[in-house]
């Protein structure tokens, strides 16, 4: 900000709903929205880590425990939030589940699961942010967050991957559904983020995994605030004119 | 674990196995070999097995063994 106060990224008095806000991406964005002024719910099924975060972010940020395998929490707390916290600007759908299984050993169960946390709550969360009661006046702003994986193609990644590309089907369906109602809705296809969730299937690679996957980023990998910052903007009204478009946040590992 | 035997035998693609095989000898052992062995016995009997756990198993029953030592 410079010294007229000119800041187009400002977020005061904007409200937002994110999910996944107890680690990783989540928090990160909780954290640069929170500081750019916006007023926060911030979701996760991890109580813990949504403290962590909540004390890195204003006081006044709500946080609430929802579990996203189960379809309808959304629904069922933000009908009883919103009344009390004020209407939404927008919701970020960041909550997430990885998925490593081959073909041969994929399971219907916990594809469907995955399937649930990852693409399903994205729908049941747009529905519910577009719902007039929810969601501001003036329209609004929504965010999901695939990944590199729905674009190219990675062995042992099917399940993930539908999961993933599924949202992007989502944005362009939406985007133009609910561009009547100044409801904007884009996709972040973000590339290796070093995080939690990462480390949580480091085991099922090889040493030298890590270095080979750096090494598809031209940039090398990234940090849960290189997607947080294209989250504020995709929330601010600096990008007021784009609606149904993926956004490679990914280092150039899409560009070669 | 009663079934891990055909389970395996459906991963190596092979009608049978028995516990003395090499894990190494079958011919499509490979690394999504490996990783379906990982996600399968996450996905059936919760255990986290690293790919260099599952090489060092060596046999079938090595492999079983690392499962049950693992789950208890």
């Amino acid at each position: 900000m410079g010294e007229t106060g000119f800041n187009p990224l400002r977020l005061s008095g904007k409200k937002f709903f994110i999910s996944g806000a107890a680690s990783g991406i989540g928090r990160a964005t909780c954290i640069l929205l929170s500081k750019l002024g916006a007023d926060l719910i911030m979701a996760d099924i991890n109580q813990e880590g949504l403290g962590e975060t909540a004390k890195l972010c204003k006081s006044t940020d709500l946080t609430v425990m929802m579990d996203f395998s189960q379809s309808g929490v959304i629904k069922e707390h933000l009908s009883k939030l919103v009344p009390l916290f004020g209407k939404l600007n927008g919701c970020v759908h960041i909550a997430g589940r990885p998925y490593i299984s081959p073909l041969k050993s994929i399971n219907e169960k916990t594809t469907l699961e995955v399937f649930q946390i990852n693409t399903m709550t994205a729908l049941e969360l747009s529905k519910t942010f577009a719902n007039r009661t929810i969601s501001a006046d003036e329209g609004g702003s929504i965010v999901f967050i695939s990944s590199v994986y729905a674009l190219v193609g990675s062995a042992a990644n099917v399940g993930y991957s539908m999961s993933k590309s599924a949202l992007h089907g989502i944005t362009k369906a939406l985007s133009v559904e609910l561009a009547p109602r100044h409801i904007r809705v884009n996709c972040i296809a973000p590339g290796f983020i070093k995080t939690k969730m990462g480390d949580n299937i480091s085991h099922f690679f090889a040493e030298g995994h890590d270095d080979k996957i750096s090494e598809m980023h031209p940039l090398g990998m990234g940090e849960p605030e290189d997607v947080a910052n294209s989250i504020a903007f995709l929330l601010s009204d600096m990008s007021k004119w784009i609606t149904g478009s993926i956004m490679n946040v990914d280092g150039g590992f899409t560009a070669k | 674990m009663e079934n891990f035997y055909n389970e395996i035998a459906e991963l190596l693609e092979v009608d049978s196995v028995t516990g003395s095989e090499m894990l190494n000898s079958f011919v499509c052992w490979d690394s999504l070999t490996i990783l379906s062995i990982i996600a399968h016995v996450d996905d059936n009997y919760s255990v986290t097995l690293s790919a260099a756990e599952v090489n060092d198993a060596k046999t079938i029953d090595g492999l079983k063994n690392l499962v049950v030592s693992k789950k208890s």
